[in-house]
């Protein structure tokens, strides 16, 4: 168990920047989760705990100690990687009890370990095959039995789901949380799939070009977007932005909007549009609905009243309408001043 | 202090790791090549080393007038045309005789022509030299059976030299013959389906197809072979002893006669630069050919 | 039609393949031959395809030419020590070479690249020099250690080294695994069959070796099977063909016997190393 720090850590490749003078901290037994697009950051962040790419400057803290000298595998983590970095050559005992090996941890300690996280992760029967003979899930759990037979205080994962089909992954995300809960050691996990962010994580922080655009709880984060950027990048459909005067922006999440024959009198926001698309997906039909302006508008709902080209009004309440100011900050609703502006803004229209 | 070795070894370990082969490298190829420039330069004697006087090109300008030098040049060069002619050649039409399709008798061919390679040049000059005898030997007798002229073979100095290359091509024709095959079968099926629908003919496929994708493999043969050609010294000694008449002296025969039978060292190393010239061209050709990619891809 | 001359050119084929076959293999058989034949039957005219009564005895005349057992332990000595240096010696090389960032490595790969396209014929003529300073000529070393850096080994290692992903490595690292470990229980197992392609090269071409043991020994304790069987041709004077062939036995044999049980994996490693 452990809790982790970066103090004014920076990044370069050569002379490429990657990550600029960042402080974070992130609790100790947190499930974190790192998520942002490709080329955000976020695995650089990871590698930098695990030591494999330590920073260029700025100190890693683990525990309070600072672990910027200490070789990687003296750092009490493990690591999960993308595509397992199962060592082909050896049977799958011999995999997870590499490390412990090198730790020079006696030969019936092993066993013991090997046996509980082998069991753990379901795998006992397969102590003695060859990596080249399971299958992609055994794999993964081969990958999580060698990080956890060390019991590390950090529990590292670089993307580990994304190479297993999608029934798979959901399956594994369930067992992840559930792993967790057992183990109560700090997990840091990293990807750039949001659906997998906010259904495991309890603390995600959204990354970005380099820099940390928002650390929250995923509801928080989901409801109480700190910033364009995440208000954009959590949530599928995308929130709807809209553009209003001096470089104010409005959104809402899609499931928000609700469509209708006649405008809504009481509704905030009011445009009226032509249904473009129609995506019936089971439980609920996506709309894209274009208004004269040409902006298009996605919006979700249970009910499916309408066909394509049909001619419809879409309506929002102003407490689902989210502001965002020139900076693609937020504009929340206690910074009264700005916050008239945008209602102004609003009332004068599109 | 135990992460401050870390440290310390995570920038000093590569170095650790190359250094035996490094070592190896220096002692073995870069000193050799810089002290062999450098005798080239003197006129050595080996018993007396302080009467060992610096000459300039002198060891050069000597041995380029002497006719056994320029004997054993010009048999070099005859005799690395001629194999990478005949060899390329051949080779080339196995390869693609052999390697279009997988068939017992294509895989029992290309076994039996690569065999040769890895048998050791003494037995197969030996051999060879067997059956060439012009009296005793099966060659003779063939020639004789079919009513055509019998040769003096490695007895005559008109035909010594040819009678090596015969034998010195019938030794590696397999090895390049495997090389292209492995060539040809990496260019993926589909692009001869694709020109089977293009309606290309099978000779128009050969030149426009074949003979592009497999270039790099072609020019990656014609250096090997130009090295191994110009430093044959095995072949002759073994069958010929550079006779007769000096008609089948070498490059490197020239260098070893040097050494070992005039012991005029300089003058041989004088021999071993023009080799190190030889070989540094080609070498250079390659990378930079490499860098440049002979590819279609 | 079409079908009839198809045939006709599959038969035609498959005959002159047959005579491909013949032409590579007849001069193993021949010399098979003449190695049994008696003195009569090597110089009769017409010549002798097979020989009457087999003359095995002519393999105890070639054994006892000359220290025919003290070549063929030279020759495995040699082989055997030089193959197990190189290994210990190419393997880190290629691994950092594939695997490490270090400054000055494309310099030292660019001589690792000089030495693998320098010949011996070189380099032969300081080194016999070096080797007699150091007063080493009468024993193995002069055929040993000059070969202590396999150049084509390190490239060939280093090509495959460099298929294996960091990932593995990083974990490896995160295990705990220092450099070495890496190498060895890592990374070398992994790269098998490269190995075996490697130690094959190395094997065949010191066993074969003619020209190296040629200028750098002087003394028959030192001197190697090919050396011993080219110089029987001295002893033997050119009529004893079947003598000389005898002996060429010892030479050929071994590698023939291996080629004729794993021809097929070989040539792969032949092909292999060819392609890049």
């Amino acid at each position: 168990m452990a809790a982790i720090e970066f103090k004014n850590v920076t990044k370069k490749f050569g002379n490429h920047v990657v990550i600029e003078n960042i402080n974070l901290k992130i609790k100790d037994g947190s499930f974190t989760v790192l998520v942002g697009p490709s080329g955000c950051g976020k695995t650089t962040l990871l590698r930098m705990i695990a030591g494999i790419g330590p920073q260029t400057s700025g100190q890693v803290l683990i525990d309070g100690n600072d672990v910027t000298e200490i070789a990687p595998g003296k750092r009490g983590v493990a690591m999960v990687f993308q595509n397992y970095a199962i060592y082909p050559t050896m049977n799958v005992r011999d995999n997870i009890e590499f490390g412990l090996k090198n730790n020079k941890i006696p030969k019936e300690e092993r066993d013991i370990l090997v046996k509980e996280a082998s069991e753990k992760v379901g795998l006992e029967e397969y102590l003695d095959r060859k990596p080249s003979t399971l299958s992609g899930g055994q794999r993964q759990r081969v990958a999580l039995a060698r990080a956890m037979v060390k019991k590390p205080s950090v529990f590292l994962m670089d993307e580990p789901l994304s190479n297993l089909d999608a029934k798979l992954r959901v399956q594994m995300r369930v067992e992840l949380i559930e792993l967790h809960k057992k183990l109560q050691t700090t997990f840091v996990y990293v990807t750039h799939d949001q659906v997998e962010a906010m259904s495991m994580a309890d603390t995600v922080i959204l990354m970005n070009n380099g820099f940390i655009q928002q650390i929250a709880a995923p509801e928080e984060i989901y409801r109480n977007p700190a910033n364009l950027f995440t208000a954009r990048f959590i949530g599928s459909p995308a929130m709807n932005i809209v553009e209003l005067n001096d470089g104010i922006r409005l959104g809402f999440r899609p499931e928000r909007g609700i469509l209708s024959d006649e405008a809504d009198p009481k509704a905030d926001f009011s445009v009226e549009g032509q249904v473009v698309t129609r995506e019936m997906l089971g439980r609920e039909t996506t709309y894209s609905v274009r208004d004269p302006q040409g902006r298009t508008y996605m919006v979700t709902g249970l009910d499916d009243p309408y066909k394509v080209d049909d001619k419809v009004y879409l309506n929002v309440s102003l407490k689902h309408i989210y502001f965002f100011g020139k900076d693609e900050q937020r504009i929340y609703e206690e910074d009264a001043q700005q916050y008239q502006a945008c209602l102004e803004a609003l009332r004068r229209g599109l | 202090m135990k992460n401050v070795k870390d440290r310390f070894w995570e920038k000093i370990g590569p170095y650790l790791l190359v250094a035996p082969a490094m070592t190896g490298i220096a002692l073995f190829v870069i000193y050799p090549i810089i002290k062999l420039i450098s005798m080239s330069f003197y006129k050595v004697n080996q018993l007396n080393p302080d009467k060992t006087k610096f000459v300039g090109f002198s060891n050069y300008q000597k041995m380029f007038k002497t006719a056994e030098f320029q004997k054993a040049l010009v048999n070099t060069g005859y005799y690395a045309l001629f194999m990478i002619l005949i060899v390329l050649g051949c080779s080339l039409i196995l390869a693609v005789w052999l390697g279009s399709k997988k068939s017992r008798v294509n895989s029992a061919a290309q076994a039996s022509a690569f065999l040769p390679h890895i048998i050791s040049m003494v037995s197969v000059g030996l051999i060879f030299q067997q059956m060439m005898d012009p009296d005793y030997g099966i060659f003779n007798a063939l020639l004789g059976a079919m009513g055509l002229q019998k040769s003096q073979f490695l007895r005559s100095s008109d035909s010594a030299m040819n009678s090596v290359i015969f034998t010195s091509a019938w030794k590696s024709i397999g090895y390049y013959t495997l090389i292209l095959i492995a060539a040809l079968q990496s260019i993926p099926e589909s692009i001869y389906e694709a020109a089977d629908l293009d309606n290309a003919g099978s000779v128009r496929t050969f030149f426009k197809i074949t003979l592009p994708m497999i270039s790099p493999q072609i020019f990656f043969v014609l250096i090997v072979m130009t090295i191994g050609n110009f430093k044959v010294f095995e072949t002759i000694r073994v069958m010929t002893s550079g006779g007769p008449n000096n008609a089948t002296t070498s490059l490197v025969y020239y260098i070893y006669n040097k050494v070992f039978m005039d012991f005029d060292v300089g003058r041989a190393a004088a021999g071993g630069v023009i080799l190190l010239i030889i070989v540094g061209i080609m070498t250079v050709l390659y990378f930079v050919s490499l860098s440049k990619k002979v590819h279609y891809q | 039609m079409y079908k009839l001359s198809q045939k006709v050119w599959a038969v035609a084929g498959t005959i002159l393949k047959a005579i491909l076959i013949f032409v590579f293999v007849f001069p193993f058989l021949w010399m098979v031959s003449v190695s049994l034949q008696t003195d009569m039957e090597i110089s009769s005219s017409p010549i002798t395809l097979i020989p009457a009564v087999p003359q095995w005895i002519n393999f105890a005349a070639a054994w006892s030419k000359g220290p025919f057992l003290l070549y063929l332990k030279n020759s495995l000595t040699i082989i055997v020590s030089v193959i197990a240096m190189q290994m210990v010696i190419m393997v880190p090389a290629a691994y950092a070479f594939a695997k490490c960032d270090f400054k000055g490595k494309n310099l030292m790969f660019g001589l690792v690249l000089i030495a693998f396209m320098t010949p011996g014929q070189i380099t032969f003529l300081p080194i016999y020099q070096m080797m007699s300073e150091w007063e080493v000529m009468d024993t193995l070393l002069p055929q040993i250690v000059p070969f202590m850096t396999n150049a084509f080994g390190i490239f060939l290692l280093r090509q495959y080294f460099m298929q294996v992903p960091d990932e593995l490595i990083e974990a490896a690292k995160l295990d705990n695994a220092g450099s070495l470990k890496i190498v060895y229980k890592l990374m070398l197992p992994m790269a098998k069959p490269a190995m075996s392609t490697v130690v094959l090269f190395s094997f065949v071409s010191h066993w074969n070796d003619y020209f190296w043991p040629l200028v750098m020994t002087q003394t028959t304790n030192v001197r190697t099977l090919p050396i011993g069987i080219a110089m029987l041709k001295n002893t033997e004077g050119i009529t004893n063909w079947n003598i000389i062939m005898a002996g060429n036995m010892i030479l050929v044999m071994p590698i023939l016997v291996v080629y004729v049980f794993c021809s097929k994996s070989i040539i792969r490693s032949f092909a292999y190393s060819g392609i890049k």
